[in-house]
């Protein structure tokens, strides 16, 4: 803390965890919310699938492998992810999940992807990985951060990994060595430093999509179900995701309205 | 290659010859493509924003003897020198499979397309230099 930086000490302490870790984990500031999501993505699935109702979401999403085949899974998760986002609620209950947290780590003049996505790693799926990767190497600005939420336990190579900033830093010097030897050299490369994040259902990440992460072959004996979308501060600089296409606004404040709408006197024109 | 191996679609995010088409509409063409054309249709690859960087062009080759080819947006998401272009379409053919591009609706089966292909990569580069007078 300094002089200048007139944050809370609660946001500063928030942020320092960011930055060092590259990622916080916390509670879900909504929790009805939350049910509320996970109840409509099952509702979505057990349409698709014309199944009824599970009484236990959680064992039901877990256990997903039964009903869904690696070859119709694709297909499957599009499905889910079209019936997700057609409902208008599903974006701002996502939101309220952690607006506290987006507040104090990007901003409170935000815009948000327009789609979340969903992504199922059944065990033992070699189909659905995503190798290691920052986000920024294929199109997002580097002011971008991810809301991850989990729909079941993630542990072990269930678990999504993210390599931390420091040793982030040092592939980023030598990252153009493996290209030739491709990604999975570079994942050899670094595994040793990646840290694979644990998290229960009821709890969020916010994460730093600037490091590089992803996810190996789920070898454990349960399915893994999470949400993805990312937010950035409005008027940061976008890249490749553009505002429209990608992102839309959801808090545009007041100040930035007048901004937007001012028009200076004119006809002064000689 | 065997029953539903399919095509990796690879799509770009840079610019290709100036021009940037939305990650999610270089998909739309692709999927379009693969369905006129009967093809499964596997998850896009996307190459890597950094000017000059082809790791995931090469992680999709390397993936390419579990598939049966590869769909690219364009053309002109190639290397831009001859030798590194021919070195993609000898590894492609040297594994009997096949290199689409749905832009320009070309692919690559034989030794014979890479030809015309090449006419058109090489027209399209000297078209793009400045004319020195």
């Amino acid at each position: 803390m300094n002089d200048f930086d007139f944050r809370e000490a609660a946001e500063i302490e928030r942020g320092e965890q960011l930055l060092r870790d590259g990622y916080v984990i916390e509670p879900v500031e909504n929790r009805p919310a939350l049910d509320r999501l996970r109840d409509l993505m099952v509702t979505v699935a057990c349409g698709y699938l014309s199944t009824p109702l599970p009484s236990d979401p959680e064992l039901w999403l877990n256990r997903i492998g039964d009903l869904v085949s690696v070859e119709r899974l694709n297909a499957f998760r599009i499905a889910v992810i079209a019936g997700m986002n057609a409902e208008p609620w599903v974006r701002r209950a996502y939101f309220d999940l952690a607006r506290n947290a987006l507040s104090s780590l990007v901003g409170n003049e935000l815009a948000m992807q327009r789609r979340l996505n969903v992504s199922i790693q059944l065990p033992g799926d070699d189909s659905s990985l995503l190798p290691l990767h920052a986000d920024t190497w294929s199109g997002d600005s580097p002011f971008e951060m991810v809301l991850w939420v989990p729909f079941t336990r993630c542990f072990g190579t269930k678990a999504m990994f993210l390599l931390p900033p420091g040793p982030s830093d040092t592939f980023a010097t030598h990252m153009h060595t493996f290209k030739t030897a491709g990604v999975e050299a570079a994942y050899e490369a670094v595994k040793s430093d990646l840290a694979w994040i644990e998290i229960d259902y009821g709890r969020f990440m916010l994460f730093n999509q600037n490091l590089p992460h992803g996810n190996r072959i789920n070898r454990e004996n349960e399915t893994r179900w999470s949400t993805n979308c990312r937010f950035k501060g409005l008027f940061t600089p976008y890249a490749d995701k553009k505002l429209g296409e990608f992102f839309e606004p959801i808090t545009l404040r007041p100040a930035s309205r007048l901004g937007l709408d001012y028009v200076m006197p004119e006809g002064f024109d000689e | 290659m065997s029953d539903a191996a399919g095509y990796r679609g690879y799509i770009a995010s840079r610019p290709i010859l100036g021009n940037r088409t939305a990650q999610h509409v270089q998909n739309l063409v692709i999927r379009d493509y693969a369905q006129r054309h009967g093809l499964l249709f596997k998850l896009s690859a996307t190459e890597y924003a950094m000017p000059g960087c082809y790791m995931m062009l090469q992680q999709v080759l390397q993936e390419l003897p579990l598939l049966d080819g590869v769909i690219a947006f364009s053309m002109f998401m190639l290397p831009p020198a001859r030798p590194a272009r021919r070195a993609v379409y000898d590894t492609v053919l040297s594994l009997g499979r096949t290199l689409h591009f749905a832009q320009e609706s070309f692919v690559v089966t034989c030794r014979q397309d890479i030809g015309r292909i090449e006419d058109i990569w090489m027209i399209q580069q000297a078209t793009s230099r400045p004319v020195e007078i």
